[in-house]
Order: structure tokens, then C-alpha cells, then sequence
């Protein structure tokens, strides 16, 4: 108990500022089958140094990604196969995009911003399993990559730089 | 996936050649064989006590597969282990969980390494892989590496003590080689060529010349048991003989047994071929130094070898002839002048030159003058330059102040002359009590070598497998090399390799460095300093592409400066 009063004191003092310095997903919790608006926040640059892109993976199993334009930012998907085929109102639907990313910016490292996509999260995820999009930062001469996915069994809270991560509920 | 044991790291790299010879079972040895001996044996108490407490090996275990405290997941099929120089194997052992030794007699020379296959499977448990090997300057070496199986258990125990006994047999046994190989060979030139038929001290340079007849056959067998680690009761047993004259120690006693028996031929044998084998008995004292010892096995060979063997004939033609002279000075004043003539006119280009090859020398082998004061070579050396000292004013009187009287025939002085010959003879056997001594000392050469070797770690790990190397592997600026291949042994074209170092026992932040390439495959470190010694975590993070990361990490020792 005392250790536990400890370590939800330590998540206080510490945890929440690190929490605020991570590229992290605004909704971090949605269902399975359910179409997903995926808000990246970036609340800081490169150990001072201003944003110049972001980068963002997309997961197996999280199809039909369309990423929303950014005034300022030039845009790009990279597009790929799916490792399987999904079905989407009745249709097979076998590629899409794999990466989305906003370059040719510059998020000075006191302001704050958010970059959006959105895409199905595909019927036949894993409920309860959580799902990481690995983020990559990118600043004047330097970078930060959100890229560390836990092993099983490890506390997501020793990573350095840990994923955004995407809790996936039964479906609805 | 690699785990460690703190406790059980300490073990590996032991060192059987160090300070630990028994300084009071020398001084016991020493005392029965008259005073002068006792004074030699209180000489290297001295050094004993004075040396530190860390040993050293000659050849340098760099490092070993498995590594010491590895625990594997199942029998490894072979064993490795790489030195700083190449080396021969002597004795290589398993020692099973319940104390049975497995001798390993299949292993491959590859340059520095020698690959040990295993023939048996092994069960879990801790198990101990015990080694002694031999290095060029023919001192042997041994260690143990301790890994387990499964998961670790309680080490098997493994006899390692020092035998102080074999150690001051072979103090006692160099000494007498010594004794043969100057005194008696070197007495023998002395007479044939610079007594002019006198035959005075004849019967004490042959007696000098049995001692190291039989020193030197004695001193092999003590090799071999100082080779194969075995107790002085296997000294009858052949593979103990076979064991020692396969070392380069070998090569020495067959030489000196040669350069013996030419004294002694040019003593006993027809007159007329006695100068030839005197002066070839000479040769083959240098010859029978420069085929091993540390000195010898310095690098560059071209010039610690000629330089041993001139300053070995030139100790023999010193020394030989002091006591041929001074029983000459005694006994017949009047006919020993024109050997002290000859002796006082060649010393000087002799000793010249034997002082020239010793500093070159201690040169090659103490490299730092600091060395002299922090390690039990370099006293060693400061002592034996003290006696030199003493030894060199002694002569130097002799020869300038003493010698023109004494040829013109003042009693007085002759007899001041023996006396100082005397003890001239008496500082040269301590001299030889000395450097005797230097047989259970690495020299600073190979300290430096030793120092300067890497600390490494292997780690192997399912999605990769590196190869960490920080070099020098001691505390100070460091530079670390990596090796990076996935985890089937594959090539890893990483994007980025970052190297943590983490220390959290010590309340030291990590050391975050990112490598840079070389261009020969591997990553380095250079603007690296590692604060304090002891057990760090290395970590590498391997960018294995733009999203995708590996981390390993593994425990890495690092040695005090």
C-alpha cells in the first residue's frame, strides 16, 4: 500500500510532466470496427530545436487512412499492401496508406500543435490489445523518435520514448 | 539472453604468476644454503612485501565464450578464449557442477584464440572452465571462467592455490643455474683466457658448473609442474618433464646443459681446445638466456635477444672471473698480476657494453619510470640497480685505485683486493637472487598490455547481436567499438547506434553517446570517459530502420586505472 502511495506520488510529481512531453494520441481509447479520428499532439520540438516534420507509421489493421492537410506543411502518404485483405462495407480492401508524412514546416518549440488522420480501425483487431503508432519527429538537425513499443509484460511508463498508443475496446 | 553474476566475475582472469610466492618458505629454502643466500631471500622479502596486491598474467585474457557468469540456455558445443598474444594451451579442464574435473584435450590454435570443442553434453548447473596456457616468455598462466546452465547454482570448487613450495624451488633452482651458468661457465673462460695457465679457483668453478648441471635439469621438472599447475610430488611423473621442455624454458636448459658442459670440457678436456670451448661455453650462456624469459619474448626480438645475450656473456665474463682472480690474489700475488692485467684491461668495453644491453633493456620492459616505483618488477629492477651501484663503486675502486698497486706488488693492497673481490661476489650472487625473482613478475611491458586491453561484452539477444568493445577497458577516456549483425547472425545496415552507459549504483546518470561510422562496418565512441570502475550497464540502441528500434544491453566491467 505505502509503496503504491509512493509510486501514484512519484506518477504525480514526475509522470505527469513527462506525460506532457511525449507525442502522444488526444482519444486513446476506441472500438474495434469503428471509424477513428487519430489527433497527434507534439508538444514540444527536439530538445529545443523547432518541429520540421512529423511521421507517423499506420498500423496493420487500421485501414482507409486519410490524413487532414496542414496550412504550412506539405503532405505525403506512402502508400502499401496490407499484409491481408479487410472488408469494408462489403468490399475487400487490400491497400492504403502506410506512413503520412507533414514536412517543409516549422512548430517552434513553445508552441504546441496537432496533426490529423483518420481511418477504420478494422473488425478482426484485437479487443484489449493496444495498438502503437510509431511517430517520428523531426527537427532542425536533430530528431526524436516515438517509436518504443513495450515488451510483454513491461511498464509503458520505463520507456524513454514510447509510442502512441491506442487501446482497442470490444466492439460496439 | 544474458544474465551475470556479480560474485562469480571476480574469479576469471586469475593469474597464477603473481606476488603470492611464499616470501617466508624462500627465507626457511634460502637460510640453510648459507648466509649469502639468506641475504638474497631477505632481498626478494622485501620485494614480495612491497609488491601490490593485483596479479597479472604475461598473456592477457581478452576475452572468452561463454563469458565468466553467463548463464546459457543449453550445452555449448564449443569454448573460446583469446588472449592479448598467442599462446599454447597446457592444461584445459571442465569442472562439472559436483566437482568432477573433465579434462578437454580437442582444441584448435587460430592466432590468440583457442577454440575448446566440448565432447560432452552438459547438464545445468554451474560448471567451471579452468585454463593454463603458456605464453612466449615461458611462464605460464591459468584462470577459470564459471557459467551455468539453465540456472546457476553453487560453483564447483576448483583447487587454485599457489603452490609456495614449487615456487621457491624454482627461486632456489634459477638461482643455482645462475651460479652454473656465470660463475662456472664464466669461471671456466676466466681461466682459459685470462689466467695464463694459473688454475686457481678451478675446483670452485667446477663445483659451479655441477651445481647448474644439475640445477638445470631440475629446474625443467619444476617447470613442468609449474606448467600444468600439478604439486612437487608429480615431479618424478614424464608427462611433467614432456610438459616443461615443450615451454621455451626448455630451449634454455638444453642450452645451458650445452654451454655447461663446454666449461666443463674446456676444464678437464684436452688443453689445447680448452679456450675454444671456453669462449663457445660463453656464447652459450647468452644463448641459453636469450631463448626465454620476459625479456626475451619482448617485442622487438631482433633487439631484446641480442641485447640478452650480450648481457648475459658479459655478466658470465664479470662474474666468472672473480673468484678465479681472487683466489689467484691470494694464493700466488705474484703470478695472479698479469691475470688482473688482463682482466682490469678487458672489463671496461665488457661491462660497457653489459650495462648498454641492460638499459636497453629495462627500457623496453619498465617503458614509464613510474613503473618502477608501482609495480614488483620495477622494484625488483631498483633494488638490483642499488646492488649494481654498490657492485660498480666496489669495482670501480678496484680497478683505479687498487689494481696499479697491487700489479706493482703491494701486499697491503692485494690483500684490500681480495677482500673487495670477496664482496664482489657476494653482491653478484644477490644480484642473481634477484633477477631470479623476476621469474614470478610480470614486467610493466606486459602490465602496460594487459591495462590497455578492452573491455568487451557479446550481447545476443533474438532481434540483434552486438559485439562491445571499450578500449582502453579501464577508467579515462575510452573509445568503444561496435560490432552490430541481427540475431541469427546476419548483416544489421542499422540507421543509427546509440551507445548508454549506466551506472545506477554509483548515482551516475547514463553516458549517452551516438556512434558514428568508420566506414570499416563497425560504429565508435570516441569523445568517451568513463568515471569510475565497476560493473556498468551498456545499452544499445539499434535503429534497426526509420520507426523500428532495438535496445540490448548487458553488464560490462570496467578496471580501476
Amino acid at each position: 500500500m505505502n509503496s503504491y502511495l509512493l509510486s501514484a506520488g512519484a506518477f504525480f510529481v514526475l509522470g505527469t510532466s513527462a506525460a506532457f512531453s511525449h507525442v502522444t494520441l488526444e482519444t486513446q481509447e476506441a472500438a474495434i470496427g469503428s471509424t477513428y479520428k487519430a489527433v497527434l499532439r507534439v508538444p514540444h520540438g527536439c530538445e529545443g530545436k523547432a518541429t520540421t516534420a512529423v511521421r507517423v507509421q499506420i498500423p496493420e489493421g487500421v485501414i482507409s487512412v486519410k490524413p487532414m492537410p496542414k496550412p504550412g506543411w506539405t503532405l505525403q502518404v506512402k502508400k502499401g499492401r496490407y499484409e491481408k485483405s479487410y472488408q469494408l462495407h462489403g468490399q475487400a480492401v487490400t491497400s492504403g496508406a502506410k506512413q503520412i508524412d507533414w514536412s517543409g514546416g516549422s512548430l517552434p518549440d513553445e508552441f504546441y500543435d496537432e496533426f490529423v488522420f483518420r481511418g477504420t480501425l478494422a473488425a478482426d483487431l484485437p479487443a484489449g490489445q493496444t495498438l502503437y503508432f510509431p511517430v517520428v519527429q523531426e527537427c532542425e538537425g536533430a530528431a526524436e523518435r516515438w517509436i518504443e513499443i513495450p515488451a510483454a509484460g513491461q511498464d509503458e511508463d520505463a520507456l524513454e520514448y514510447p509510442a502512441p498508443g491506442l487501446k482497442l475496446a470490444p466492439k460496439q | 539472453m544474458i544474465f551475470w553474476r556479480r560474485a562469480l566475475f571476480e574469479r576469471a582472469r586469475r593469474c597464477f604468476c603473481g606476488r603470492d610466492m611464499s616470501a617466508a618458505s624462500l627465507l626457511r629454502t634460502g637460510c640453510t644454503t648459507g648466509r649469502a643466500i639468506c641475504l638474497l631471500a631477505a632481498i626478494v622479502l622485501f620485494a614480495a612485501i612491497a609488491a601490490p596486491g593485483q596479479a597479472f598474467a604475461h598473456a592477457a585474457l581478452v576475452t572468452t565464450e561463454p563469458t565468466d557468469g553467463a548463464v546459457l540456455a543449453q550445452s555449448p558445443a564449443q569454448f573460446s578464449l583469446t588472449f592479448s598474444e598467442p599462446v599454447s594451451p597446457l592444461v584445459l579442464a571442465l569442472v562439472r557442477p559436483d566437482g568432477t574435473p573433465v579434462p578437454l584435450t580437442s582444441f584448435r590454435l587460430n592466432a590468440q584464440t583457442v577454440n575448446i570443442d566440448n565432447p560432452h553434453r552438459l547438464g545445468s548447473g554451474t560448471h567451471v572452465l579452468s585454463w593454463r596456457v603458456i605464453s612466449a616468455d615461458g611462464h605460464p598462466v591459468g584462470g577459470s571462467v564459471l557459467f551455468s546452465i539453465g540456472a546457476p547454482g553453487a560453483a564447483p570448487a576448483v583447487s587454485e592455490a599457489v603452490d609456495r613450495g614449487l615456487r621457491s624451488a624454482i627461486w632456489v633452482g634459477k638461482v643455482f643455474l645462475y651460479v652454473g651458468l656465470f660463475l662456472g661457465v664464466g669461471g671456466a673462460f676466466a681461466i682459459a683466457w685470462l689466467a695464463q695457465g694459473g688454475r686457481a679457483g678451478q675446483l670452485i668453478v667446477i663445483a659451479a658448473i655441477l651445481c647448474g648441471l644439475v640445477a638445470a635439469p631440475l629446474s625443467l621438472g619444476l617447470q613442468g609442474l609449474d606448467a600444468l599447475g600439478a604439486p612437487l610430488a608429480r615431479l618424478a611423473q614424464p608427462d611433467i618433464w614432456k610438459a616443461g621442455l615443450a615451454t621455451s624454458f626448455g630451449r634454455t636448459v638444453l642450452v645451458a646443459l650445452v654451454a655447461l658442459g663446454l666449461g666443463l670440457l674446456s676444464l678437464v678436456g684436452p688443453r689445447g681446445g680448452a679456450k675454444l670451448f671456453a669462449l663457445a661455453g660463453l656464447a652459450g650462456v647468452g644463448a641459453a638466456l636469450a631463448a626465454s624469459g620476459h625479456a626475451s619474448a619482448a617485442e622487438p626480438q631482433w633487439l631484446t635477444r641480442p641485447m640478452v645475450f650480450l648481457h648475459g656473456a658479459g655478466i658470465a665474463f664479470w662474474a666468472g672471473a672473480l673468484a678465479p682472480l681472487g683466489l689467484a690474489m691470494r694464493r700466488k700475488p705474484v703470478e695472479a698480476a698479469p691475470f688482473l692485467r688482463r682482466f682490469s684491461q678487458a672489463i671496461l668495453p665488457v661491462v660497457a657494453v653489459l650495462a648498454a644491453a641492460g638499459i636497453v633493456l629495462a627500457v623496453v620492459q619498465v617503458q614509464a619510470s613510474a613503473a618502477l616505483l608501482e609495480t614488483a618488477y620495477g622494484r625488483l629492477l631498483l633494488v638490483k640497480l642499488a646492488l649494481l651501484l654498490f657492485l660498480f663503486t666496489l669495482a670501480a675502486i678496484n680497478r683505479w685505485k687498487l689494481t696499479g698497486p697491487a700489479e706493482a706488488g703491494e701486499t697491503e693492497v692485494q690483500k684490500k683486493l681480495v677482500r673487495s673481490i670477496g664482496i664482489e661476489m657476494l653482491i653478484v650472487l644477490a644480484i642473481f637472487g634477484v633477477a631470479a625473482g623476476w621469474r614470478f613478475t610480470p614486467p610493466p611491458r606486459a602490465l602496460a598490455i594487459a591495462a590497455a586491453q578492452p573491455a568487451s561484452v557479446h550481447i545476443h539477444t533474438a532481434k540483434a547481436m552486438a559485439d562491445l568493445s571499450i578500449t582502453p577497458g579501464h577508467v579515462g577516456p575510452v573509445a568503444a567499438s561496435i560490432v552490430i549483425m541481427t540475431g541469427d547472425f546476419g548483416p544489421l545496415d542499422a540507421e543509427q547506434v546509440t551507445l548508454v552507459l549506466s551506472k545506477p549504483d554509483s548515482g551516475i546518470e547514463p553516458i549517452k553517446r551516438a556512434a558514428t561510422k568508420p566506414g570499416d562496418g563497425s560504429w565508435r565512441v570516441d569523445d568517451l570517459v568513463v568515471p569510475v570502475p565497476g560493473r556498468w550497464t551498456a545499452r544499445l540502441d539499434i535503429l534497426v530502420s526509420d520507426f523500428e528500434m532495438v535496445k540490448i544491453e548487458a553488464p560490462i566491467e570496467i578496471r580501476p586505472k
